[in-house]
């Protein structure tokens, strides 16, 4: 495993370490995590890459508090998540983290609107005064403003990840994570949503872990970390095509 | 969560539709039964003042010959009294004979304690004058100026219709009303309700009479009384099967809930990502369930009021007026029915909520369907198998020791033991039978199989509902067949013969070649004899039973073949019994001691064996004839056609026909009623099956749109669905006529074999075979719905389905 060493902000938006992660029991256990250490930079957009059946997704599961790993722990948001129960998870997903992900993101007996709103309702809190300030914002970076009282089934699938995207970023979490937000979309749908995804976090200030395994989607991330056989292979800083490709590869890099 | 609960109220209350209506249906029931009982009981107490309203006091517990003594005094005394009571006696009019079982009463002699209603004409003042009930005039066509003749034998009233009047059908009903000196003609028969009694010397009957004497209004109260326990019965019984439509509701309502929230479960979990938390999720479903079961409690209120109005009304304009008034149900009653259907509700939803919301949030991010196969949990088949094997055990101790409650709890446990394990039978049985299916109809029939046990759990709950309703209304058919083949053997004791003429005189030699010419006539004999005098009893026909004479008659009464030196008198001839059991019968000199037996149903004619008969005379006429009816026959019309035979002939003609057909009848209203009620109980379950389809169907829409896709035809498609719901269905019946027949047989083996030791089961296979084709009718019906949804929808918007 080769990490860069030159960090651009020295605050942590997430860390993992000696994180693993074994599916099933028994002859049916599936080690997905095989002992992970991560730090994860706040203010940057992070892509995870690696193989189909590497542990991307579980190891997103586990930084978002929807998995609880089998060893090792892991802090988002300065908050150790484990030892936390179910409610207390919710709780904090709720405040400091948001979910894209690859299908099945909106509820489809609500508008986009209801849907963007969501976490806030959750939460009790009201659209007035900075709340609503944030959540027209987020709607107009978007371009959501004329889709609002649409529902679902109407919007095309790259609206809908728009929509998620803005559920996501409405309540203005610590972290983002997008699983594959773009696996489903064609490219043109898939390079606006990943502007979008980059402006959140030029100009929104948020900061965005995405699990992709396309080239295209990586380019538009700062930093890639990949992943291989449940471990971290690189995590590269602003790296170049020709390094990532190598790093994908399974070269050591540098 | 407002916001996703109100959208979701406003998405899903097309799927809640079938709950709703299972929760409707149960609380319009306990609304219908309280406003037929609140309606009934006011009706029929409302009236029943009214013979005693003019008296001071009521004298109760006394024969005929005591209520004509109290009349009688009272007329000395310058007091009034009237007779409230009737004898049951022959009627005929004009010749026609109407039956053998009127009620007659009588007007009170003094203006004030009268109290019928006259519609046309007037009451009877004088002898020999009858006034009729409007009612019996219709239906029996009587009019004013026909004659009546009440009565058989010597005691006889022959009179004129003065009058036609109404009386309150709460009253002691009685068809025929005359003066109270015709009445004293059978103060023997008279059944005294009591006398009404006023004047000045009502103070003082106390010290005249050892009879009870109670001041009017407190007699008036204690029939109030007795009237509304009775109603109150009659409720209570009602609410058992309102209770077991409740069951079956809450088998469908928990089935629905658990069906959609597994077709929401991502919904739910995409919910539990983005921060809702466990409690929140759970309060949502809960409010919409709270949400339906008021609505629905709501309309079943509203929708019960209504029907019930609707059939008082009916009663009132068939039936009469005064038997029920038109009351709504107690505010108490009310909140009951209310209160039930929320609790149903709730209590069928709570299990599924709280299964739905257990789902964990990662699973919304499992891509595809998730595909909702259940299986019986271990705990489930154990518990199942343990009350299964405990119930069988106190069924068996129910046997034994002849007890009622081990068989009530036995029943109990072991359905519930069949309910538990129905996860593992219903699906086996299912593919049984749709092995036999799918030989008939091929890929239909093998997609339908496997559809209906992909999901054992949610077979077995769609079919429990169908079960209860079929296992309980077999269990009463065989019940009610059984005790109609008890009560059978029993009448045939007690009316051997369905038709006797017997005459004190000789009968036209060709009276019985007419007899057996008439249409609904098996066959009938003749019976010669002779008029014997008996114990200073005066003279009685007596008459021989030939050889051939237990051809004519049911069952096997020994009135059929006396043995020699014995004879066979009508019960209540002797007014008692001699010490040695035996009479001395007596013809033109000649006289023998005969050993007595009693016995009824044979006419008024004492009955010895022929060469008895021979010892006591040698010139004997025909003095009866016994006919045996076919069973499909009218007892009216033959016994009229009898009676015109033998009213020339000068015999008196006995009918237990009617006596038959109102005991047949009576047994027929029961398992007609009880049916019906359970029916409710089934009605519910198959919107239950239909309920399932429909909602499979919107699940599988994808998998339907890629079969369609890979070549199945739509009527193939709507063959699937049709077999799924008859597979379902008869699965279902099959089981619940089994096990009923199975519970029959123990209530039988429990509760008769105590009193009776042949109680023989009785398997009316006609009905049972009707429950199966009507069962199964109803599964295919319930598919219609479903399958019209299911075969709408295109092959292509089906695959592009969430
Ligand atoms: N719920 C699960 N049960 C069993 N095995 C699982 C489960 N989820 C993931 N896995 C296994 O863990 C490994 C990593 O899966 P995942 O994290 O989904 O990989 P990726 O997202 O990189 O494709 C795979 O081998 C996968 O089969
Ligand atoms: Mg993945």
């Amino acid at each position: 495993m080769t990490t860069t060493t030159s960090h651009v902000t020295p605050t942590l938006a997430a860390t993992a370490r000696g994180l693993t992660r074994v599916h099933g029991r028994g002859d049916a256990a599936v080690s997905a995590l095989r002992g992970v250490d991560l730090d994860l930079p706040a203010g940057r957009f992070t892509a995870v890459m690696g193989p189909s059946g590497s542990g991307k997704s579980t190891l997103m599961h586990c930084l978002a508090g929807l998995d609880t790993p089998t060893s090792g722990s892991v802090e988002v948001a300065g908050r150790a998540l484990d030892g936390m129960d179910d409610t207390a998870l919710t709780l904090f997903r709720r405040e400091h983290v948001g979910f894209v992900f690859q299908a099945f993101n909106l509820l489809p007996m609500l508008t986009a609107g209801q849907n963007i709103a969501l976490p806030l309702e959750l939460a009790g809190r009201r659209l007035t005064g900075a709340v609503r300030e944030r959540h027209d914002l987020v709607v107009d970076v978007l371009g959501l403003r004329d889709r609002l009282s649409h529902r679902p089934a109407e919007l095309s699938g790259g609206q809908q990840q728009r929509v998620a995207i803005a559920r996501a970023l409405v309540t203005e979490p610590e972290i983002v994570f997008a699983d594959e937000p773009t696996g489903n979309l064609d490219s043109a749908a898939s390079a606006e949503v990943l502007g979008f995804l980059r402006r959140s976090v030029r100009e929104l200030g948020q900061t965005v872990v995405m699990v992709t395994h396309e080239l295209d989607a990586a380019a538009y991330a700062d930093d890639v970390v990949v992943l291989a056989d449940g471990a971290v292979r690189a995590h590269l800083v602003e790296p170049t095509a020709d390094q990532l490709v190598a790093a994908l590869r399974g070269e050591q890099v540098r | 969560m407002r916001t996703v609960l109100l959208a979701s109220l406003r998405t899903h209350t097309r799927r809640y539709v079938a709950a709703a209506v299972a929760v409707v249906i149960g609380v319009a029931f306990v609304v219908v039964t309280g406003m037929l009982s609140a309606s009934a009981r006011t009706g029929m107490t409302a009236s029943v003042g009214l013979p005693y309203a003019e008296a001071d006091v009521v004298v109760t517990g006394l024969d005929g010959a005591e209520a004509r003594e109290i009349v009688r005094a009272a007329a000395g005394r310058g007091d009034r009294a009237a007779v409230i009571g009737f004898a049951t006696e022959r009627a005929r009019v004009e010749d026609r004979l109407l039956t053998d079982n009127v009620r007659v009463g009588a007007v009170a002699d003094d203006e004030r304690l009268r109290w019928q209603e006259v519609r046309e004409g007037r009451l009877p003042d004088a002898p020999s004058e009858v006034a009729v009930d409007v009612n019996a005039a219709k239906s029996d066509r009587v009019g004013l100026g026909d004659t009546v003749r009440l009565g058989s034998g010597d005691r006889v009233v022959e009179a004129e219709v003065v009058g036609l009047v109404d009386t309150p059908s709460a009253a002691p009903g009685t068809d025929f009303l005359l003066t109270f000196a015709d009445l004293e003609t059978f103060v023997d028969g008279l059944w005294v309700d009591g006398v009404v009694y006023a004047g000045p010397g009502a103070g003082s009957l106390e010290q005249r009479t050892d009879r009870d004497v109670v001041p009017a209004p407190e007699h008036v109260q204690a029939v109030q009384a007795d009237i509304t326990r009775g109603v109150d019965v009659l409720a209570t019984m009602l609410l058992v099967f309102a209770a077991i439509a409740l069951f079956v509701s809450v088998l469908v309502i928990a089935n629905t809930f658990t069906i959609l929230f597994a077709q929401r479960a991502r919904d739910f979990a995409l919910l539990r990502c983005v921060g809702a938390t466990r409690r929140q999720v759970l309060r949502s479903v809960r409010v919409e369930a709270l949400v339906l079961a008021v609505v629905a409690s709501v309309v079943g209120v509203l929708g019960g009021t209504v029907l019930g109005l609707a059939i008082v009304a009916v009663v009132r304009r068939v039936v009469a007026d005064d038997v029920m008034g038109t009351t709504l149900p107690s505010p108490a009653w009310y909140a009951a029915a209310l209160a039930t259907g929320l609790v149903v509700t709730l209590v069928a939803a709570w299990l599924p909520t709280r299964r739905a919301t257990a789902a964990d949030p990662l699973s919304a991010l499992r891509p595809h369907d998730v595909d909702v196969r259940t299986t019986a949990g271990r705990v489930r088949v154990a518990l199942g198998l343990v009350a299964a094997a405990g119930g069988c055990a106190l069924l068996a101790l129910a046997i034994a020791s002849h007890e009622v409650v081990p068989m009530l709890a036995g029943g109990i446990a072991s359905f519930s033991g069949l309910l538990l394990l129905g996860p593992v039978l219903v699906p086996a049985a299912v593919r049984l039978v749709g092995a036999g299916v799918t030989r008939l109809t091929g890929t239909p029939g093998r997609i339908a199989t496997g559809n209906a046990v992909r999901n054992p759990r949610r077979t077995a709950a769609t079919t429990a509902s169908l079960l209860v309703g079929v296992t309980l209304t077999t269990a009463v058919l065989i019940g009610l067949a059984s005790s109609r083949h008890t009560v059978e053997e029993e009448m045939d004791q007690q009316y051997p013969v369905d038709l006797t003429m017997t005459a004190d005189a000789p009968l036209a030699d060709d009276l019985l070649a007419d007899v057996r010419a008439t249409k609904g006539v098996v066959d009938a004999v003749e019976l010669a004899g002779t008029t014997a005098e008996l114990d200073g009893q005066g003279p009685v026909t007596l008459v021989a039973a030939p050889e051939g004479t237990t051809g004519v008659l049911r069952g096997t009464s020994g009135v059929a073949s006396p043995e020699p030196g014995s004879i066979w008198l009508p019960d209540g001839l002797l007014t008692e019994w001699p010490e040695d059991g035996r009479v001395t019968v007596t013809v033109e000199g000649r006289t023998r001691r005969l050993s007595l037996n009693t016995g009824e149903g044979w006419g008024d004619a004492a009955v010895v064996a022929p060469a008895t008969l021979a010892r006591l005379t040698d010139s004997t006429t025909p003095r009866a004839v016994w006919a045996r009816a076919d069973d499909a026959a009218d007892p009216e019309d033959l016994a009229g056609d009898l009676d015109a035979l033998a009213v020339p002939a000068g015999a008196d003609l006995v009918s237990a026909l009617g006596e038959r057909d109102w005991v047949d009848l009576q047994l027929d209203v029961i398992t007609g009623t009880v049916v019906g009620l359970l029916g409710i109980a089934v009605v519910i379950a198959l919107i239950g099956i239909g309920n399932t389809l429909g909602l499979s169907v919107l699940e599988r829409g994808r998998e339907n749109a890629l079969l369609r896709a890979l070549g199945l035809t739509r009527r193939q498609l709507r063959g699937t669905l049709a077999v799924e719901g008859l597979l379902l269905s008869l699965v279902a019946t099959v089981v619940g006529v089994v096990v009923g027949a199975a519970y029959a047989w123990v209530a039988l083996r429990t509760m008769v074999d105590a009193v009776a030791d042949d109680a023989a089961m009785v398997l009316p296979w006609g009905q049972l075979v009707l429950v199966v084709v009507v069962a199964g009718l109803a599964g295919l019906a319930s598919s219609v719905l479903p399958t019209r949804r299911a075969v709408r929808t295109a092959p292509a918007a089906g695959l592009g389905m969430d």
